[in-house]
């Protein structure tokens, strides 16, 4: 098994740790067994004045920054429901669905940008629906149709099959030219969606394409 | 103002008091688990009252719960036989009623009903048993470690700390180690502090901080702790092991730093309360500030 990034990469270690203890002094760095975690007190500011305060901490795993920081609220503030997004099961944050990562959170992005984007957009939205507001910039729908959401946004159609097949090809190593373009037009990939998908390929990881399309799969034998 | 106003105010934002909808909510919730306790005990005659930061003082608003200890006589085992007869009963007692999470020596009591997800009441009922009949001492069930039972006094401790003057610095530091969610426990921290703080019981709430800080930060490794209800016999030193000490001098060590480039409001925030609409409008504000909005998602069904 690799060594974990911290101690691979401690000139990255130290990178992340200066950016975020500089950014946000009540955050701190604290390095047990394989895994980093970044917790304390986050902070919505605004113009230098603290608007609410949530108590998080941020899992940094053995393959970060390839895996994405796991973000939980520890002060038992929010309730642990899909409604709050948070997962019932384990009390992390969904703070932005995986799929959408390379637009959000590209590879080179650093954990700062990570928490100065979709964790305080999190938080922030969650203080505004404790308050009766409806969340700020939307919200991805839960599970599968969440992921049928956003792939209906990049290929313009919400059909779940063409989706799915869609989704199925990320999950292959190479893509072929000459298979049948999931769009349903009849011609093959290379002369049709082929760049799109070969872009995408390497943008969203196998592994995630793979645990979409079981997502995407389990629900269309539902509906 | 001086530092030492402040950190009054900090104190004053951070009291619940009886009148408090908090307090009176766990009030209310006290009686109720006392009152099912006691007929389900009822030929046992436990002895119910207050622990933890209710009794000894030191309870802040950021995070509080409210401990209950439900002490059997030395002799008595209507409860059941052993300690751990006596926590399973006495979790089958509150089971009828509360979702109970177990946990070391306590039962933490949740919302049973499923609408709710089992939201905390933030109470531990923590069943035991007197030594003898002075009912000081007494034995309680450990269900993990490999020490099954534990001896404590609840008047010991609560003498402990409500005696050491410095009650306020254990409160402040109670709510430092809630805003960095620092893993040491709270009645380690109040050791801790109480034993640094010794000959300092008459300083300002600042130096006192100070002190307890510059002590974590340069010689966390050489603090130690004792239970004064049982000295020899409970070994604390595992609840002080290298990770919480770690924590403790990092944290101390940016705290102390804060202090000096920022004052004392970086640390414990403003004392000002704002009203309902002004944080609802800063929040507007703040969201209509940022520059790449992003969605959450939920994986639930």
């Amino acid at each position: 098994m690799s060594s974990p990034w911290h101690k691979a990469n401690p000139t990255l270690l130290e990178k992340e740790r200066n950016e975020v203890e500089a950014a946000y002094p009540s955050l701190h760095f604290h390095i047990v067994n394989y895994a980093v975690f970044v917790r304390g007190t986050f902070p919505i500011v605004l113009e230098k004045e603290v608007f609410d305060r949530y108590l998080i901490e941020i899992s940094l795993l053995r393959d970060y920054p390839k895996s994405m920081p796991i973000v939980r609220e520890v002060g038992g503030r929010i309730p642990h429901t899909a409604e709050r997004h948070m997962n019932p099961a384990d009390g992390t944050a969904c703070v932005l669905l995986p799929d959408q990562r390379w637009e959000v959170w590209p590879p080179g992005s650093t954990l700062l940008h990570f928490i100065d984007g979709p964790v305080l957009n999190f938080f922030l939205g969650q203080s505004l629906v404790e308050l009766g507001e409806p969340w700020p910039f939307g919200y991805w729908s839960h599970h599968a149709d969440g992921i049928r959401e956003y792939y209906t946004g990049l290929l313009g159609t919400d059909d779940i099959r063409t989706i799915a097949q869609f989704v199925g090809y990320l999950t292959k190593e190479n893509i072929k030219g000459h298979w049948p373009c999931p769009c349903g037009n009849g011609k093959q990939l290379r002369d049709c969606h082929r760049d799109m998908l070969r872009d995408l390929s390497t943008k969203i990881d196998r592994k995630l394409a793979t645990e979409s399309l079981r997502k995407l799969r389990e629900r269309s034998k539902l509906s | 103002m001086t530092t030492n106003d402040y950190l009054a105010k900090v104190l004053v934002s951070q009291t619940l008091g009886e009148e408090s909808d908090e307090l009176k909510a766990l009030q209310e919730r006290r009686a109720d688990v006392e009152k099912l306790l006691r007929q389900h005990f009822e030929k046992s005659s436990p002895t119910i009252r207050y622990g933890g930061s209710k009794a000894k003082g030191t309870m802040i608003r950021e995070s509080y719960d409210l401990d209950v200890i439900c002490y059997f006589p030395h002799d008595d085992t209507g409860a059941g036989e052993t300690l751990e007869d006596i926590y399973n009963n006495a979790r089958k007692a509150l089971e009828g009623k509360y979702l109970v999470a177990p946990k070391a020596s306590a039962l933490r009591l949740k919302d049973p009903n499923p609408s709710n997800r089992a939201a905390d009441f933030r109470i531990d009922v923590v069943p035991g048993r007197f030594t003898d009949t002075s009912k000081g001492d007494a034995f309680l069930y450990r269900s993990s470690g490999e020490k099954k039972r534990l001896k404590t006094n609840l008047d010991v401790h609560i003498k402990h700390v409500k005696e050491s003057g410095v009650t306020d610095a254990i409160r402040l530091l109670k709510l430092w180690k809630v805003r960095n969610v620092l893993s040491i426990k709270n009645f380690v921290l109040e050791l801790v502090a109480i034993k640094l703080l010794k000959a300092r019981a008459a300083s300002g709430l600042a130096t006192q901080l100070e002190h307890v800080w510059k002590e974590f930060r340069d010689s966390a490794e050489k603090v130690s702790v004792e239970d004064p209800a049982n000295p020899t016999g409970n070994d604390l030193s595992e609840l002080l092991n290298d990770g919480v000490r770690s924590e403790l001098t990092t944290v101390s060590r940016r705290t102390l730093k804060l202090i000096e480039e920022s004052g004392w409001e970086a640390v414990f925030g403003s004392v000002d309360e704002k009203s309902k609409d002004d944080k609802r409008e800063g929040l507007r504000r703040a969201a209509a500030a940022v520059i790449t909005p992003t969605k959450p998602w939920s994986q639930g069904v």
